[in-house]
């Protein structure tokens, strides 16, 4: 055995502490626990792809109304300026600030659809066996993990316009419902991230070797 | 229940490997994925603590102080990091201004006092029984403190409102830019296995 994993010899990785110790023989694995740090031992997450599949599903329907809905508006003198995610972005382009339109664009729209699209397809690998990279999957599963957070950026600023912007009469900036759904798609996101276990992916090699 | 310490498994491969001391190389990678599988105890042992508690004393004015003042026909405005999540709130989007308060306010806190405390234990040889519980929510904290994306907000925020008026950066901006990069001093000066090994020790 050249590449053998450690669930293949029994062993299995403590997912808080990381020390290997060799699982209990009798098939238990909601009982056995981690010798240093007594967290439950499990070789892999348990449900991984059912749960991460869920939250996929619901953050990409939590997308709908985040994109279609208002997610700021601007009032200024009286008058109201409703904006969605994507109107903010061509706003910013039109006055010529193309860089913050690209960062905005890319941080609230590319973002949560390539994370979305990209757990999909190691759903798809795991679950259908498909002979894709093993490495470049896994590359993709880190990829996910990195830019995860950076879908935030766009309520970070409506939190920091709110309070800025409120000038009585002149100038206040209210949040729109498209925010609520907004954080919940971004914050589910990265638990369907986290529920993922990326060694599936490498069991399949050990699977087509038998 | 044996332990294997000279063996390790992969993280994202689950690929037992046995590793060579790690004394010169700084980390020790998979063979077949890459990722990090052990990292040799940091040079410095005390930079974990002096950063943890240089973000700590850095967090009160950084949260207190305000770090956008934005001015419009003579009327003016300012933010500090908590009145944003307050305002979410009296605007009735709870759910929100709580994601907001865990993210940009609670995680940090929490993550630079627990990785203090794990460091501060450590140093003065001390392992009480909540050691092991700091650990494992200091990793969690860590995941959801995003004082980083909150930073590139306030730029975002500043650019975005140029045109429409005077605004300015105030001193909290500049707090939280040292408290960010305490954060990450912080962060990567500390060596999870240490702690655990530490905590082991103590157990036996």
């Amino acid at each position: 055995m050249n590449a053998a994993t450690a669930k293949q010899h029994g062993l299995a990785r403590c997912q808080h502490c990381g020390l290997l110790s060799a699982m209990p023989a009798r098939d238990q694995h909601h009982l056995a626990r981690c010798p240093r740090c007594h967290a439950h031992l499990y070789f892999r997450r348990h449900h991984s792809l059912q749960r991460s599949l869920a939250l996929c599903l619901a953050a990409a329907v939590l997308l709908i109304p985040a994109n279609v809905l208002t997610i700021m508006t601007v009032v200024n003198l009286g008058q109201g300026v409703p904006d969605t995610i994507m109107s903010g972005i061509i706003r910013l382009w039109q006055a010529d600030l193309r860089a913050i339109a690209a960062v905005v664009f890319i941080a609230s729209i590319v973002v949560p659809i390539i994370k979305i699209v990209a757990l999909l397809l190691l759903m798809m690998v795991v679950q259908f066996r498909l002979s894709l990279s093993k490495q470049q999957c896994t590359a993709l599963y880190r990829f996910v993990h990195l830019i995860g957070r950076w879908s935030m950026l766009d309520l970070f600023m409506i939190s920091i316009l709110v309070t800025v912007v409120s000038l009585g009469n002149i100038a206040t900036v209210d949040t729109g419902p498209a925010a609520t759904a907004f954080a919940g798609a971004v914050v589910l996101t990265m638990l369907a991230a986290n529920s993922f276990d990326p060694r599936l992916i490498w069991d399949l090699e050990h699977h087509d070797k038998h | 229940m044996t332990q294997q310490p000279h063996l390790h498994a992969c993280p994202d491969c689950d690929l037992l490997q046995t590793l060579p001391p790690l004394e010169s190389k700084k980390r020790a990678h998979c063979t077949r994925c890459n990722a990090v599988l052990a990292e040799a105890p940091p040079r410095l042992p005390q930079l974990s603590l002096a950063a943890g508690l240089c973000g700590l004393i850095l967090f009160i004015p950084a949260t207190c102080l305000p770090l956008l003042q934005f001015t419009l026909a003579g009327q003016t405005g300012s933010n500090t990091l908590a009145e944003g999540v307050l305002r979410l709130w009296q605007q009735d989007f709870k759910l929100l201004a709580l994601i907001v308060l865990l993210c940009s306010l609670l995680a940090p806190l929490l993550h630079l006092l627990l990785n203090t405390f794990i460091a501060l234990c450590q140093h003065l040889n001390y392992c009480p029984p909540s050691f092991s519980r700091s650990i494992k929510l200091g990793n969690f904290m860590r995941e959801w403190s995003m004082l980083e994306v909150y930073a590139i907000g306030i730029l975002v925020a500043y650019v975005k409102m140029m045109d429409d008026g005077e605004i300015h950066i105030l001193s909290g901006s500049y707090c939280l830019a040292g408290l960010m990069i305490s954060l990450i001093l912080c962060a990567q000066s500390f060596n999870a296995e240490q702690a655990w090994q530490f905590w082991q020790r103590r157990q036996t």
